[in-house]
């Protein structure tokens, strides 16, 4: 009874000890309280990956009312931006070059003509490649316009064909806002950051100083060592949870469909992984530049594998299992099954267990390497 | 002017010593890219294909049977499950395992054979926006070339009506690669440029500098220099893999994307000293650095989120970020073959931001010290 009072007592200690030195710097509670948040709101706002008003320069040749007809129709639902309009393609293809535009539509002449003698009608639409995303989408919205204006079809098939079309609906966020899918990642980085790099570094500049030798002949024993030096971050880590769910509800509507507990099981868990991961770290650099680029060379491999990003989905069949071994993945997993679906704990056991059974892995390792180099 | 250079050498040296001593650092910040890149050009991709699609055939006939196969047959999507009942997509999205249901109504193959237009549904999960909206567009695409009988390919995106010019297959690798430099030379070079001077405060040795007779300029240069050196190492690797590996194309001069390089480095430079010099300790510096060039560069040069999408206010700030510059650079001479002309706009960009922030560095040194 009495050792386990002593126990607790000494990790006390260690608490305020880490907390008087992080609060003493000023700057460091600044970038530990306010950057996550300002982080959040340059994030969500900048974060807009839906495609639409892509800017559009118009090249019609035609002049006809049928022709202005036709390009008016086609920025009609806003996938498309009139950028403006040029006479010749050849200033439609320098506007490319020159980025200003991302797509354009030329109308050669003769159009309204073969229309008028259903003629299959020629349209152009040239796509600027670079960005990907937004070409697909593009050539996506553009080969649907002109698949329904019959452009570029034999006209005489048109009317023989029964046409299965498709009634889609889109399910949890029908505004297809990118915001709230990317909310758990950003949360998911910023613990990342707050937790294992800071420990990490903090170990390092412990041993840097050569100050860890000096609390090792105090009677402290390791473990509790590194809890006391965590738990402030873990404290730190929650309060940005909270903070950015709030932030991100009022700001982004991002949804709260879910229950609470969920949330907290999922950090907690998280956090478990994230912590170990700076304790191992620590334990393999000499010094702050070492436990630094370590941290990087792990956040941002674990940041792309994640799922975060890009769709675990589009990756290749040989390297979707490696995603199993990062715990960021089950922990956006669970964010977003709870935030957007609302997902009890039984929708999401599998991710839970996962990142159990990763979280204590890490620390269990990472705490018997700290240990034995110590000893 | 002599006196200047050597003392400038003489800390270059010392710095570079520091850094030998640390070669796990070395091999950390050259492996560091490397790994980005292969990740990001062989797993990562921001292609949307292989979506997890679950069929709900609630028709059971050749013509619904038909209508699931053509849906999967290009890759865009891949059958994970059958579900007996609509209701159960409900679950099926909870628990992430698709992210699209289609739903076949029954009497769909009776329809059909009667010769009437016929609906199927698509429920699309919507958290992930983007995906959601190209699976979409996708699959729209596919049952309509279906249903009119053509090769479900031709038809999608390369009809011969719309051409996509400077990456024709809409590869995600050409825009990562761009972006991997950026964001590799942002991160290490501020990142490790902001530890250099926070290190001697740490240590107690800044004291023992000033002792010396090197000025405070030559101090911030020399420590440069060597980060310099390390930063075009970075690039030359990354140019080289990305052009080697994923063929990448160089179609513009070398000599511009290298001067670019080199004045984006040096502003990222300039930042990271920047954090350096107010932080004095390595971790405190670090979280500016990050907050002042790698965060910025990741999120508002437009290599991950396209800038015209943002509300105004955020696209003025991104006019403040060097690395959307260096990025419209790089891409225009990678890709598109800009000549010096094109890009000269982005490059004056960026050589007033690595004098701006150098000198806002030796600036604030400069008040630390009285």
């Amino acid at each position: 009874m009495k050792t386990r009072f002593l126990v607790l007592f000494s990790l006390l200690n260690v608490v305020k000890k880490e907390l008087s030195q992080t609060l003493r710097d000023r700057r460091m509670l600044s970038t530990l309280l306010i950057a996550p948040v300002l982080q959040l709101v340059v994030f969500g706002y900048a974060i807009d990956l839906d495609v639409d008003r892509i800017p559009t320069v118009v090249c019609d040749q035609d002049g006809t009312p049928r022709s202005r007809e036709l390009t008016e129709a086609f920025f009609a639902d806003r996938t498309f931006l009139r950028w403006g309009d040029v006479r010749e393609s050849n200033a439609a293809q320098d506007a490319l070059e020159a980025g200003g535009v991302a797509a354009a539509i030329i109308v050669p002449r003769g159009f309204a003509l073969r229309v008028a003698r259903s003629d299959a009608p020629e349209v152009q639409i040239i796509i600027d490649g670079t960005d990907p995303t937004r070409a697909q989408v593009a050539s996506n919205a553009a080969s649907q316009f002109l698949l329904l204006r019959g452009i570029g079809e034999d006209s005489r098939m048109e009317s023989a064909v029964t046409i299965t079309s498709l009634a889609p609906h889109v399910m949890y966020n029908q505004r297809l806002k990118t915001a709230i899918y990317m909310l758990p990642g950003v949360l998911a980085t910023l613990l990342l950051n707050v937790t294992a790099l800071i420990t990490a570094m903090g170990l390092a500049r412990e041993r840097e100083s050569g100050t860890l030798e000096q609390i090792l002949v105090t009677p402290i024993r390791p473990a509790v060592l590194l809890g006391g030096k965590c738990l402030p971050y873990v404290m730190f880590g929650l309060v940005d949870v909270l903070a950015i769910l709030l932030l991100g509800n009022l700001i982004f509507d991002v949804p709260f469909r879910g229950s609470f507990a969920v949330i907290a099981l999922g950090s907690f868990l998280y956090l478990f992984s994230t912590l170990g991961m700076g304790i191992f770290i620590a334990t393999v650099s000499s010094s702050q530049q070492q436990a630094m680029l370590g941290t990087f060379g792990f956040i941002l491999p674990a940041m792309l594998l994640s799922g975060f990003m890009s769709p675990i989905s589009s990756m290749p069949p040989w390297l979707r299992p490696f995603t199993m071994l990062i715990p960021m993945r089950h922990y956006v997993e669970i964010m977003r099954g709870c935030l957007l679906k609302g997902a009890d704990v039984g929708d999401l056991a599998q991710q839970m267990i996962a990142l159990a059974l990763l979280g204590v892995g890490i620390l269990a390792i990472s705490v018997a390497r700290f240990r034995k180099q110590l000893a | 002017m002599r006196r200047f250079l050597r003392r400038t050498t003489a800390v270059a040296h010392k710095e570079v010593l520091h850094i030998i001593r640390d070669s796990r650092a070395v091999y950390l910040a050259l492996g560091l890219p490397v790994v980005m890149l292969m990740l990001f050009g062989y797993g990562i991709s921001q292609d949307v294909d292989h979506v997890p699609l679950a069929v709900a055939d609630l028709d059971r006939t050749p013509a619904s049977r038909h209508l699931g196969e053509a849906l999967v047959a290009g890759g865009d999507f891949v059958r994970e499950a059958d579900l007996a009942s609509p209701d159960d997509a409900e679950a099926a999205f909870r628990s992430g395992r698709v992210k699209a249901v289609l739903v076949v109504p029954r009497g769909y193959g009776r329809e059909l054979a009667r010769g009437v237009s016929t609906r199927a549904q698509l429920l699309v999960d919507g958290s992930d926006g983007t995906t959601a909206a190209i699976a979409m567009g996708d699959a729209a695409g596919i049952l309509q070339a279906a249903s009119l009988g053509r090769s479900a390919v031709a038809s999608l995106s390369q009809g011969p009506r719309i051409r996509v010019r400077f990456n024709p297959a809409m590869r995600s690798t050409y825009n990562m690669v761009s972006g991997v430099i950026v964001l590799i030379l942002a991160m290490v070079a501020s990142l490790l440029a902001s530890l250099t001077i926070a290190r001697e405060w740490e240590r107690g040795s800044m004291e023992q500098l000033f002792a010396t007779p090197v000025g405070r300029v030559e101090i911030l240069l020399g420590k440069l220099v060597p980060y310099a050196g390390l930063g075009f190492v970075q690039t030359l690797l990354v140019i080289t893999l990305g052009s080697y590996m994923f063929d990448v194309p160089i179609r513009g001069s070398l000599v511009t994307l290298f001067g670019a390089s080199l004045l984006f480095l040096l502003a990222m430079l300039g930042t990271g000293l920047l954090a350096s010099v107010i932080a004095k300790s390595q971790l405190v510096a670090v979280q500016f650095a990050m907050l002042l060039s790698y965060m910025p560069v990741a999120m508002l040069s437009g290599f991950m989120f396209p800038i015209e999408n943002m509300p105004g206010w955020l696209q003025a700030i991104s006019m403040a970020v060097p690395g959307r510059y260096y990025l419209t650079a790089l891409r225009g001479v990678l890709l598109k073959g800009n000549d010096l002309a094109v890009v000269a706009g982005d490059l004056v960009a960026l050589a007033v931001f690595s004098v701006a922030l150098l000198s806002l560095a030796v600036w604030r040194f400069r008040r630390r010290l009285a």
